[in-house]
């Protein structure tokens, strides 16, 4: 790697580093001063662009396109097995028999009575 | 005893470069595309591992929202911002450490790499005083809040929201562990003159590691300690 290279490579991890730092300040204020209400969704939004600065600058992803599609289709396919899975245990959530969030609810057959309790 | 005595011909392993260049490999060393490949079929696993946790915790957070609010807001977020600037500068360092190793000046990559050990400890320092604070509280893995059915039982949802940040965090402490160790052993690679200018794909995917550990971060800060900003503590 000729000094030239390396000095604009340099001055690239500088620029990227400047503006990780932006995003993180915004992080903090952003509860405080807009989108108050839907914090989450901000908060992940400003994630995302961070990790899109990191994968593409400090991990070497641009201009690696045969690696790059492999991770994106990679992805691809985590993210459609995990909207798999949200479906169904979103189906599941609401059977009867779901021990997933709350405390099943049981019947106890004492012979004459019939008695129901939370377990 | 030559291959061809048991009957197979030596048969050499080609690899090419991004602009066409073709040249023999010699040793796992030789082929930096394939390693970086190779590396990033590992990383996804890892991301798969974290990506399954943030998809419980997404989904928990659905049919909780208030208790993980209530939850997030009484994290340490000063402690949390700085070790997440922390790591930040961290990954710069380890960068800049394998851009001075592949322009050859190998005392250079060398300071980076120590200088992001000293990164890595500082994160583990600030993390422990963070736990320790909590653990004070009254707040953490087995102790009665986290336990159900008892007079100090928290909400479910917090239940729930702190036993995956304990899980998550400290899985995520544990991948700075292995990072450092990492890092001490890239040390003596370079010492020893088996990581060179020429053969550096070893510090290449360690600081693609140390990458994958700062993406990770990058998501688990904001999903803990921010969600809750601007609801009071």
């Amino acid at each position: 790697m000729d000094i030239n290279t390396y000095k604009a490579q340099r001055a690239n991890y500088y620029k990227v580093l400047g503006g990780l730092l932006l995003l993180t300040a915004i992080t903090f204020i952003q509860p405080h001063m807009f989108l108050e209400h839907y914090t989450f969704a901000a908060q992940l939004s400003i994630g995302a662009i961070k990790a899109w600065l990191i994968v593409m600058y400090y991990m070497h992803m641009k201009g690696e396109t045969l690696i790059g599609w492999t991770v994106v289709f990679a992805m691809s396919l985590v993210t459609f097995f995990f909207i798999v899975v949200m479906l169904d245990v979103e189906h599941f959530q609401y059977e009867d028999g779901s021990h997933i969030t709350s405390q099943p609810h049981i019947e106890v057959d004492y012979g004459h009575h019939t008695a129901s309790h939370e377990e | 005893m030559s291959h061809e005595e048991h009957g197979h011909e030596y048969v050499p392993e080609i690899a090419t470069t991004r602009d066409g260049k073709q040249f023999e490999v010699q040793g796992w060393q030789g082929d930096i595309y394939g390693g970086k490949l190779g590396f990033w079929l590992f990383m996804l696993t890892e991301i798969m591992m974290f990506g399954a946790m943030f998809l419980v915790l997404t989904y928990y957070y659905s049919l909780h929202p208030q208790d993980f609010i209530d939850a997030s807001s009484h994290l340490n977020r000063l402690l949390g911002g700085t070790n997440t600037v922390v790591l930040l500068v961290s990954a710069l360092t380890m960068g800049l450490g394998l851009l001075k190793m592949r322009a050859g000046d190998v005392k250079g990559a060398k300071l980076m790499i120590y200088a992001t050990i000293i990164l890595a400890f500082i994160f583990l320092g600030i993390k422990a005083v963070e736990w320790r604070e909590e653990y004070v509280h009254g707040v953490f893995l087995g102790l009665d809040a986290l336990q159900s059915g008892n007079e100090h039982s928290r909400p479910f949802g917090q239940i729930i929201f702190y036993g995956m940040y304990f899980t998550m965090t400290g899985l995520h402490g544990f991948h700075i562990i292995i990072g450092i160790g990492l890092m001490v052993w890239l040390l003596k690679r370079i010492n020893s003159g088996k990581v060179t200018t020429e053969h550096h794909i070893l510090h290449f995917n360690i600081a693609l590691y140390w990458d994958l550990v700062h993406l990770i971060w990058v998501f688990v800060f904001p999903y803990y300690y921010m969600i809750g900003a601007g609801h009071g503590h």
